[in-house]
C-alpha cells in the first residue's frame, strides 16, 4: 500500500521534471488539432464540436493535475485502474506500464482511437494497420488469464475499436458519424418527397431488377460508386464550410446510392 | 420468416384452410406481411401523364426506401377506382404500400386522406422499429391525392383560360 503511494509520488516527481517538454508538446498537438481540423474553425472559447471539446477538457485536467501534483486530480479516465499510472497519451485504451486494458471512455471518439484528425477526409491513412495494432493489445483472447473486470474491459474496448474501424472505413458510415459528432442525427422517421431524386432512384432500382446479367449489374454498380464518390466529396465540402444542411442532403443521397449497391450485391 | 412460408406451403398442400393462430414471435414477419410480400396486390404503374391519375412518390432517406403509389380517379364522382404501387424497400414497406392500395380502392379521395399509418401498422402487426414504413405509406397516399388535385387545378385553370380566350 505504502509502496504504491511511494510509486505514485515518485512518478509525479518524474513527471514534474519532464513537465516543460510534455506540456509544450501537449498544447501543440492540441492546437494543431484545433486549427487544422475543419470542424473546429471557431475559437476555443465558444463551444467547439463535441470531441475536440472533450479533448480540451481532458487536456486541461491533465495540465492541472500536474500543476497541483500534491493533490492530483483523480480522474478514472486518465489513470490506470490497475497500477494508477497517469495517462500520458490519448487515447488511453491500454496502460503502457502494466498493459492492462482500460474501461471504455466515451469521450474518446473514433477518430481519436486511430490517431486521426476529426476530418471527414481520411483517405490514405493506414486504418487497417492501426486497427491490427490495437487488437494486438486489446483483444479478449489476450486476457484469458486476467481478472473478470479486465476481461469485460477488453471485450468492450475491442468491440469499440472494431466499431470505429468499420465506421471510419466506410464513406457513408463515416459521414453519418461526423454529422453525429456535430450533433446532427439523421431522423429515421422522416419521409421526403424530392421528386427528382426519387424518380432517379426508382429508375435505377427498376434497372437493377430487370438487369439481364452480372455485367449489367456491375455497370450499374460502378455508376453508383461514382455517384457515391461525387456526393462524398460534396459532403466533405459542405462540412468544411460548415453547411450542415447541405451535408445532410449529401448524406441522404449517399444513403440511397449505397442502398442500391447493397441490392446489387445481393443479386450478384 | 422461412417458418411461416413453409407452414403456408404445407397448409396449401394439405388442401385445408386452417385458421392459423396469429403467432407473435419476436423478430419474425407477421403472416399478413409475408402474404403481401409473396402475393403483392396491385403492383404496377399507370401512365403518369394520364389526367385521371395521381402519383405519390415518397422516400425514407434513413433506410433508402422509395415508394410510388398511383391512384386512378373517376373524375365525375371523385372516387378512386384503381390503384397501383411500386416499392423498393423492406418487406414491411412493401406490405404497407400493398395494403394502402387495397384500402384506397373504391373510396372517395377525401376519405382516404384519413387513413392513418397506425391503422396500417396494426393491420400488419408491425413492430415499433418498422412503424416508419407505414408512415411512408400514409404519406404516399396523401401525395398521390395531392398530385391528382394539383393536376385537376391545372387542367381547370387551362380550361378556364381557353374558355375566356374563346369568348374574347
Amino acid at each position: 500500500m505504502w509502496r504504491r503511494k511511494l510509486l505514485s509520488l515518485l512518478s509525479n516527481d518524474l513527471l514534474r521534471r519532464f513537465r516543460p517538454a510534455s506540456i509544450s508538446g501537449l498544447p501543440l498537438r492540441f492546437y494543431s488539432k484545433l486549427h487544422s481540423s475543419p470542424l473546429c474553425i471557431r475559437d476555443e472559447t465558444s463551444r467547439p464540436c463535441g470531441g475536440a471539446r472533450c479533448d480540451f477538457l481532458e487536456s486541461l485536467q491533465f495540465i492541472s493535475s500536474r500543476s497541483y501534483s500534491s493533490h492530483p486530480v483523480e480522474n478514472s479516465a486518465t489513470r490506470c485502474w490497475n497500477c494508477d499510472y497517469l495517462a500520458r497519451s490519448s487515447p488511453f485504451l491500454v496502460c503502457e506500464t502494466c498493459r492492462s486494458v482500460q474501461p471504455v471512455d466515451d469521450s474518446v471518439d473514433y477518430f481519436n482511437i486511430f490517431g486521426l484528425e476529426k476530418n471527414y477526409e481520411i483517405d490514405g491513412n493506414n486504418l487497417e494497420g492501426k486497427y491490427k495494432d490495437w487488437q494486438k493489445k486489446l483483444h479478449p483472447d489476450l486476457v484469458h488469464t486476467k481478472s473478470e473486470r479486465e476481461k469485460d474491459y477488453a471485450a468492450e474496448q475491442s468491440a469499440r475499436v472494431i466499431d470505429a474501424y468499420r465506421t471510419l472505413g466506410d464513406m457513408l458510415a463515416r459521414a453519418i458519424y461526423v454529422l453525429k459528432l456535430e450533433g446532427v442525427n439523421i431522423d429515421e422517421e422522416e419521409t421526403v418527397s424530392e421528386p427528382e431524386l426519387l424518380t432517379e432512384i426508382l429508375e435505377i432500382r427498376e434497372a437493377v431488377e430487370e438487369a439481364a446479367d452480372a455485367q449489367a449489374l456491375k455497370q450499374i454498380q460502378s455508376q453508383m460508386e461514382d455517384k457515391l464518390r461525387h456526393w462524398s466529396k460534396s459532403f466533405a465540402d459542405a462540412i468544411r464550410c460548415r453547411k450542415l444542411g447541405d451535408a445532410v442532403i449529401s448524406v441522404r443521397r449517399m444513403k440511397y446510392y449505397a442502398r442500391v449497391k447493397e441490392e446489387i450485391f445481393k443479386r450478384l | 420468416m422461412l417458418r411461416f412460408v413453409t407452414k403456408k406451403a404445407l397448409g396449401l398442400a394439405s388442401a385445408e384452410a386452417p385458421i392459423r393462430p396469429i403467432q407473435i414471435l419476436p423478430r419474425l414477419y407477421h403472416e399478413r406481411v409475408v402474404e403481401h410480400y409473396n402475393n403483392p396486390r396491385n403492383v404496377g404503374s399507370f401512365d403518369k401523364n394520364d389526367p385521371s391519375v395521381g402519383t405519390g412518390l415518397v422516400g425514407a432517406p434513413a433506410c433508402g426506401d422509395v415508394m410510388k403509389l398511383q391512384i386512378k380517379v373517376d373524375e365525375e364522382t371523385g372516387k378512386i377506382v384503381d390503384a397501383r404501387f411500386k416499392t423498393f424497400g423492406c418487406g414491411s414497406a412493401i406490405a404497407s404500400s400493398s395494403v394502402a392500395t387495397e384500402w384506397v380502392k373504391g373510396k372517395q379521395m377525401e376519405e382516404v386522406l384519413s387513413i392513418k399509418n397506425t391503422e396500417i401498422a396494426k393491420h400488419l402487426s408491425l413492430p415499433p422499429v418498422k412503424l416508419h414504413c407505414s408512415m411512408l405509406a400514409e404519406d404516399a397516399i396523401k401525395a398521390a391525392v395531392k398530385d391528382y388535385e394539383a393536376k385537376r387545378a391545372k387542367v381547370n385553370g387551362n380550361w378556364d383560360a381557353s374558355v375566356r380566350a374563346a369568348d374574347a
